[in-house]
């Protein structure tokens, strides 16, 4: 909860600097207010989780899997702010998007808290409206307004579902509270109403558009691609995490638990489609960032496949595989954004010899790319392990399979871009030097990576408490 | 079979509501659709009203029909998009147009074959829609979303603002 | 004396369903960006209904109070919905959304 509000907090600073003129010293008070926030969110670690609902009349509720993904997102959002120094000038910062940035991160913290469909709403859309104008922030650019466009009817058609969802299942149970719903749900399990099972699907169905999953996922590469490289990072990250907590607090605790019949099969072939879709669009691609962009909808059915296996091994894969991920993809994103400066990406061809022309960015590029390849020793490694674990005790052979394929076309696309590195020849362009900030912003998450592939153990006993105990 | 005037005054308002709405969707002029459209919400206002929710209804008329129609219709006026420039819809999207409408069908199924599971559980009270009980609750149990829906008016304002002004300063 | 007494519930939630799916339609239908934010409108209209007849039947304001937020969410996104149209609308000259297809599949 401190979260929230020194976040928001950040963000009416930060809109008070262009007023009081302190706009130069703005972007260290953020770094600092961030890392702020995430002593404050661990500090809650060692809190007695009851005192929550008593203070905050039922609506959120920090457990220990709230701290561990609000530590995620913060952290992931401390180093995105670290890596886009350049998105809004850091010697003379554009306040109004530092201030929507800051927004937004207050409603992915709301999204891993919420125990009330109102927190859910207002967190999703949150995270969202910031999102919608960050999306469009080149006002320029006829793609960057395409994304902001394609994105904003997307996401509020989808949040027109998310409500007709809570409408529904509030019709049926009389309680907006997942505590309550899942009592009412247990107990009448035999005669619910027609249109509560219709709610629970459409809540399915639009978290799934917010976490980009196939079928849902056809707005995902135009928004990726045409928004801004910086924002591409934080919605592949931050909004991805945000999302997949959404649905991991609302599905895989007690409020839904005693249905699983009827929304598994959903997320399940899902998951599926998923997995063929964006990898085989993936390996046809030759934008770097478009790839990426497909690259991220085929994580969120890693993710979704972990949600899917409902067991005990499933939140400590999420929590493994959110970390090990939104690491690997903001080193990747830093160092597109140095070698490939047009906002709309550009080909493979982009990165031919970076590793004469700079062999530090060569080699965490690919620390990064082997990551999301998913192979050891690298955090990805360990998040696909997990994973598929989970599916497996669970007995989704074929999603584990499909899942595997996916993986080996996903070796092949990444791979065009380390071969592009280290085997063809550079172009004529002129040599890329990265900042000193984003030098260590890349050597900082490359050593992440190594060390979470290395030491596993290290956040996989946190993760296995990160079971969500959901609403009392 | 005789009807009562609640009954009477549902099927009216019900007509009114989907006519009126369906004109939204096929006018050419957007202009007619934004008329039609206020035209759907006062409907909505008459059955809040049927349901003893006078006080949403007001704030139903002041914020649909009197703040964001009105915006819809000054950016209209302001881009000057009353004349009828569409283009035709093509056929493989109206097609799939009428598939999506079609979805809808089992969740009308569903809703009409209800079972008696939600029987009213607590004692009819008329006293929900007014400002005395909707404050109390607003102001107790549902104060924190309250709180942050200032983040949300906030952070849509910035974005307006940023997206609405004409780009001079900005280099990069 | 409510109408919810004399109404049955199903008869509310038919026609919010209604109304949702006629702006469903109209979203994929229609090619006009302002008439899609209209259908959107809509759309969370016919949740309102569907919450308020809820809210009535089960006697509780607390439905009554999410249309509130409901409302307010619909004018934020109004609002930057708008805006995101009118830059469209400076760069492309129309508000047509064919337009936008300069990414494919």
């Amino acid at each position: 909860m401190k979260a929230i509000l020194v976040l928001t907090s950040l963000g009416i600073i930060s809109l008070l600097a262009e007023i009081f003129r302190f706009r130069r010293a703005l972007y260290p008070i953020v770094i600092l207010g961030l890392m702020g926030a995430i002593a404050t969110t661990v500090s809650y670690w060692w809190y007695d989780d009851g005192d929550f609902a008593k203070y905050f009349g039922g609506m959120i509720n920090f457990e220990d899997s709230s701290v561990i993904f609000s530590t995620i997102i913060i952290s992931t959002g401390l180093l995105w702010f670290l890596m886009s120094d350049t998105f809004f000038n850091k010697e003379n910062p554009r306040t109004d998007l530092v201030a929507l940035v800051l927004f937004a991160m207050v409603g992915a913290v709301i999204l891993t808290c919420y125990t009330n469909m109102a927190m859910l709403f207002l967190g999703v859309e949150i995270l969202s409206i910031p999102l919608y104008v960050l999306a469009g922030s080149r006002k320029d650019s006829l793609s960057s307004n395409e994304a902001a466009f394609k994105y904003f009817i997307m996401g509020a058609f989808a949040s027109a579902f998310l409500l007709f969802g809570i409408a529904l299942v509030y019709g049926a149970t009389g309680s907006f509270n997942l505590g309550v719903i899942g009592q009412v749900v247990e107990a009448k399990k035999e005669v619910l109403p027609g249109f509560f099972m219709v709610g629970v699907l459409m809540l399915v169905v639009s978290l799934l558009f917010k976490v980009s999953a196939a079928p849902f996922h056809f707005w995902a590469p135009d928004v990726y691609q045409g928004a801004p490289t910086h924002v591409t990072a934080f919605m592949s990250t931050i909004v991805k995490t945000a999302a997949i907590v959404a649905i991991l607090r609302l599905f895989l605790s007690v409020v839904f638990d005693d249905i699983t019949s009827f929304w598994m099969p959903v997320i399940l072939v899902c998951v599926g489609i998923t997995f063929v879709v964006s990898n085989v669009s993936a390996a046809v691609q030759n934008n770097v960032k478009r790839m990426l962009a497909y690259s991220s909808i085929s994580h969120a059915g890693f993710l979704l496949l972990a949600v899917g296996a409902f067991n005990a091994y499933s939140a400590k894969a999420i929590v493994f595989y959110t970390a090990a991920y939104s690491v690997g993809s903001i080193l990747a994103f830093a160092v597109l954004t140095n070698v490939i400066k047009d906002h709309t990406g550009g080909p493979v061809e982009s990165f031919n010899g970076l590793g004469k022309k700079n062999p530090f960015m060569a080699l965490v590029m690919t620390i990064a790319l082997l990551s999301l390849a998913g192979i050891p020793p690298t955090a990805g490694f360990f998040g696909k392990y997990y994973v598929f674990n989970a599916a497996l005790q669970a007995g989704h052979v074929w999603l584990v399979i499909l899942g595997i394929i996916g993986s080996l076309i996903g070796v092949y696309y990444y791979f065009r871009i380390i071969i592009a590195m280290y085997f063809k020849d550079a172009n004529e362009e002129a040599s890329v030097e990265p900042s000193k900030q984003h030098q260590l912003v890349m050597f900082v998450t490359a050593v992440i990576i190594i060390v979470l592939g290395l030491l596993p153990d290290l956040i996989l006993g946190i993760g296995s408490a990160a079971e969500v105990v959901a609403a009392k | 079979m005789n009807l009562t005037l609640t009954e009477i005054l549902f099927f009216v308002l019900s007509a009114i509501t989907i006519i009126s709405g369906a004109l939204v969707i096929f006018s050419r002029n957007p202009v007619y659709s934004v008329l039609y459209l206020i035209v759907t919400f006062f409907a909505i206002a008459g059955h809040y009203i049927l349901l003893n929710a006078q006080f949403l209804a007001a704030v139903h008329v002041i914020v649909y029909a009197g703040a964001i129609m009105v915006l819809f219709l000054f950016v209209i006026m302001m881009l000057n998009l009353n004349e009828t420039t569409e283009p035709k819809t093509a056929l493989w999207s109206k097609f799939a147009a009428v598939i999506a409408g079609l979805t809808f069908l089992p969740l009308l199924v569903g809703a009409l074959k209800t079972s008696e599971a939600v029987v009213m559980t607590q004692p009819q009270n008329s006293d929900i829609g007014l400002v005395k009980t909707l404050g109390q609750v607003l102001f107790t149990d549902y104060l924190v979303p309250f709180e942050l829906s200032s983040v949300l008016f906030l952070s849509a304002m910035v974005g307006a603002v940023l997206l609405g002004k004409k780009s001079t300063e900005e280099t990069n | 004396m409510s109408a919810i007494q004399i109404i049955p519930i199903e008869w509310y939630l038919t026609l919010s369903a209604i109304l949702f799916g006629m702006g469903a339609l109209g979203v994929m239908y229609r090619k006009n960006a302002i008439i899609l934010l209209m259908c959107i409108e809509m759309m969370l209209n016919a949740v309102n209904l569907s919450l308020v007849a809820f809210s009535a039947h089960h006697s509780d304001p607390g439905a009554q109070v999410f249309v509130f937020f409901i409302m307010a969410v619909a004018a934020a996104e109004v609002a930057v919905g708008l805006a995101i149209l009118i830059m469209l609308y400076r760069n492309t000259g129309t508000t047509d959304v064919e337009v936008l297809n300069r990414m494919k599949w």
